[in-house]
């Protein structure tokens, strides 16, 4: 097997990176593949709370990079998805303990195991990002439709193009309502300003906070519209062709009254 | 509802409209970032080059980088003392 390691990055943080990796990976293993996630966020680790698997670390990357285990006796079996794993980061401050020649290396062992190895990069474009870019063959970017997000987005992305990495972009927390209102920049303005290729839109969703807040698996909820928008993310990064669904706003009672009798749209 | 009757009537733009533009100056000024290390290395070049064909006083040139209506300008300024009868060949300067 020779699997694909993706870097999920964003250079700004607080856009949803680690929800977009925790989902992204639960989806592909959904797909039967065997996926494993990797928190790059050395001192400052999250992802295994977003996934739920916080209690049951033994060992995690900065172990691994120091030959105190296997990378593959770091990795956690999620225990509702089949096929998923998560190799957390180290809590402690040894973040000089990973350099991107390691993560090359650790990653060549990933690759061995797993068909997609997600990396969950820190934000900003320092040391974390340089061990998370390293050794991957894809980027996907997360941003969100303000401009703070996408003027970091815009940042990293050239400089993955200056690593050959050509990446594709998910537009996360989409207000809808706002959009159509003129108060929110849309994903057509915010793909027209990067130029880059879309993977996928994503619409702000009460879920998210909900699930980070138990630990469940967001792509688990079918009423989840994030999490439904996360899984054809990954049907995507599988290779099918599956068109980009733009959020719509819902339509209040009166609102479908006034479309019914031909007033309003 | 309410608020974008109001918003239409007192013609207020939108900030969506708003953001989009923003964020496109900024990231054309943000590419056009140069280090300071490289302006010191493009003043040099410039005056190595100015005074194979002219007699400048060196320490007056001025170097500019000036943005204007999302263009940026690369303004270079000089006195000339007095021009070069003879032109030193590239050969010779290389």
């Amino acid at each position: 097997m020779d699997g694909k390691v993706i870097v999920i990055t964003s250079g700004k943080g607080g856009v949803g990176k680690t929800t977009a990796t925790a989902c992204i990976g639960a989806a592909l293993a959904l797909e039967n593949r065997q996926v494993a996630v990797v928190d790059m966020d050395i001192g400052l680790r999250n992802l295994d709370g977003g996934m739920g698997l916080e209690n049951r670390i033994v060992f995690n990357v900065v172990d691994a990079a120091k030959g105190k285990c296997k990378i593959k006796q770091a990795a956690i079996k999620d225990r509702r998805i089949e096929n998923l794993y998560l190799i957390p980061a180290s809590q402690s401050d040894n973040k000089d303990a990973l350099t991107p020649d390691i993560m090359v290396r650790l990653c060549k062992e990933l690759r061995k195991e797993f068909d997609y190895v997600l990396l969950d990069c820190p934000a900003g474009i320092e040391r974390g990002f340089e061990n998370s870019v390293a050794p991957a063959d894809e980027a996907v970017v997360v941003c969100t439709p303000e401009v703070s997000s996408v003027r970091d987005a815009d940042r990293v992305i050239a400089l993955l193009y200056a690593r050959s990495i050509t990446p594709r972009l998910i537009v996360n927390r989409i207000v809808p309502e706002m959009v159509e209102n003129g108060d929110m920049l849309s994903h057509e303005d915010v793909v027209d300003v990067l130029s880059v290729e879309l993977l996928g839109l994503v619409p702000l969703d009460n879920q998210v906070v909900i699930s980070t807040n138990t630990g469940a698996p967001l792509v688990l909820q079918k009423d989840s519209e994030a999490g439904q928008s996360f899984r054809r993310i990954a049907l995507r990064m599988e290779g099918q062709d599956i068109p980009i669904e733009i959020p719509q706003a819902q339509k209040s009672f009166w609102k479908k009254l006034g479309i019914i009798i031909g007033i309003g749209k | 509802m309410l608020n974008r009757w109001l918003k239409k009537l007192i013609g207020k733009s939108d900030s969506r409209g708003v953001a989009k533009k923003r964020l496109q100056f900024a990231l054309v000024y943000d590419k056009l970032e140069v280090s300071d290390e490289v302006l010191i290395k493009l003043h040099q070049d410039i005056v190595d080059v100015i005074s194979r064909y002219f007699e400048i006083d060196k320490e007056s040139l001025k170097l500019d980088i000036r943005k204007s209506e999302g263009r940026s300008a690369l303004i270079v300024n000089t006195p000339i003392l007095s021009a070069r009868r003879i032109y030193p060949s590239v050969k010779a300067s290389a």
